[in-house]
């Protein structure tokens, strides 16, 4: 005997079903304008915040990898002229240098030029005068680097750059006082 | 035999009602924020927070207020009076330094609409302003008046920094970036005066293997919170160590 409550339904399609079925569809249809409604207000307050990286800044970050490079190029340079101390330090900026054009480098990916290690300058005399050279150069690259800033779309590219600017600026200063400048004075104050 | 002739069946009512259940619960969830959720009970409208974005206009004011704090505890008493005469000059520099500073970015605030902070950031004067001049004070050391100023120099450039990453403004991130500048130049300098020479420019450790101060600490400019070491030597010979960090939503000027 067949338990009436195991019984299939019959009919494949009673009003009842239809009805629940219709009641169903209609409160999809009814909740789309709503998730449509979250997903513009979201996509609203993402057109106001700048890219993290556009295109249009390989141009400008491959002139930063350029300069960077070649600052590699004169620290390699001046790192043969120094002793003792002033040759750590030195091989120590060297290094800061390898490592911003390495991130460039990095961050450009395969939009990355070939970039030079030509000096900017060919060091030369005793180590306070190569450092005040040196000190010129980190505040020119400064100056570039924050200039460039202003032109960069992208967000990620002016967070590495400021982080690099950040350094330049205190290495600068260390290498004007190494020069014989007083802390006060290298420091502008 | 008994045979269900009802077309209502439990198996039918339980799934219907399930899909209305489903529904409702469904709909609810996508529903307005204006749209009353059943509830037990009575409470009163909670009335919403207004927004508030970071907007290149706060990061700048917040600028003005970080240079205005610096310059409020290098200005101390509690420090002043312990500056010998080798931090006296620097600590005297730096104040009229980080005023001035305050004062040029007002023309960046009132070209975006805004009105320049005129005091000091007060949530940070209170999570580490007076938490290290009470140090200060308690612990009587010249040395630590340096070690301050490195610190807040350091956290004042880091502030910039960080800020070029939150503004929108392309332009306006560059004036970051030469805004902070200053302070990273200044950070080097009180950093020589502590450790001076090319031996003072790498990381390096004492024969107690502490941490030497380093002029150039790292590659990149650093997020990460800035410590340092001020106070009295406790029982043990340890010091307390204050930690600073860049504003962030809660002490941002809004």
């Amino acid at each position: 005997m067949e338990h009436p409550l195991d019984t299939p339904e019959s009919q494949a399609t009673s009003r009842r079903r239809l009805i629940t079925s219709l009641l169903a569809g209609g409160a999809v249809v009814a909740a789309t304008p709503l998730l449509a409604g979250t997903a513009r207000a979201a996509g609203t307050t993402d057109t106001t915040v700048p890219p993290n990286r556009d295109a249009s800044d390989n141009a400008a970050l491959n002139a930063a990898l350029a300069r960077e490079a070649r600052l590699v190029g004169t620290y390699r340079a001046a790192v043969e002229l120094a002793n003792e101390d002033d040759k750590v330090a030195l091989s120590l900026i060297l290094d800061h240098h390898v490592a911003y054009a390495n991130a460039l480098k990095g961050y450009l990916g395969t939009q990355a030029q070939a970039a030079a290690e030509t000096p900017l300058m060919q060091p030369s005399g005793g180590f306070a005068a190569m450092a005040n050279a040196l000190s010129k150069l980190e505040n020119e690259s400064a100056k570039s680097h924050a200039d460039m800033v202003a032109g960069l779309k992208g967000i990620d590219a002016a967070a590495l750059v400021a982080s690099i600017v950040t350094v330049t600026v205190r290495t600068a200063t260390a290498l004007a006082i190494a020069a014989g400048a007083s802390p006060l004075a290298a420091a502008g104050a | 035999m008994t045979t269900n002739q009802n077309p209502i069946s439990r198996r039918t009512i339980l799934r219907s009602g399930g899909m209305v259940a489903a529904t409702s619960a469904f709909l609810a969830a996508c529903g307005g924020a204006n749209k009353t959720v059943t509830r037990i009970g009575s409470a009163d409208t909670a009335e919403k927070l207004p927004e508030a974005p970071v907007t290149d206009v706060a990061l700048v004011r917040t600028a003005q207020s970080v240079e205005l704090l610096v310059a409020e505890i290098l200005s101390d008493s509690r420090v002043t009076k312990l500056a010998d005469k080798d931090s006296s000059p620097v600590i005297e520099r730096f104040v009229a330094a980080h005023k001035a500073a305050a004062t040029s970015l007002a023309p960046l605030v009132a070209a975006r609409g805004g009105e320049s902070a005129t005091e000091p950031n007060a949530k940070l004067m209170v999570a580490f302003g007076e938490p290290a001049l009470a140090l200060l004070e308690s612990g009587k050391l010249a040395t630590d008046v340096l070690s301050l100023t490195l610190a807040l120099e350091t956290l004042t450039a880091a502030t910039y920094q960080y800020f070029v990453q939150l503004t929108n403004e392309p332009a306006l991130r560059a004036e970051m970036i030469r805004a902070g500048a200053p302070s990273s130049s200044r950070a080097a300098a009180v950093a020589q005066i502590i450790n001076p020479g090319t031996a003072g420019f790498a990381p390096s450790v004492n024969d107690k293997g502490e941490a030497n101060v380093a002029t150039l600490p790292s590659a990149f400019g650093l997020l990460s919170s800035i410590t340092v070491a001020l106070g009295a030597p406790n029982e043990v010979g340890t010091r307390a160590t204050v930690v600073m960090d860049t504003p962030s939503l809660n002490s941002i000027l809004y």
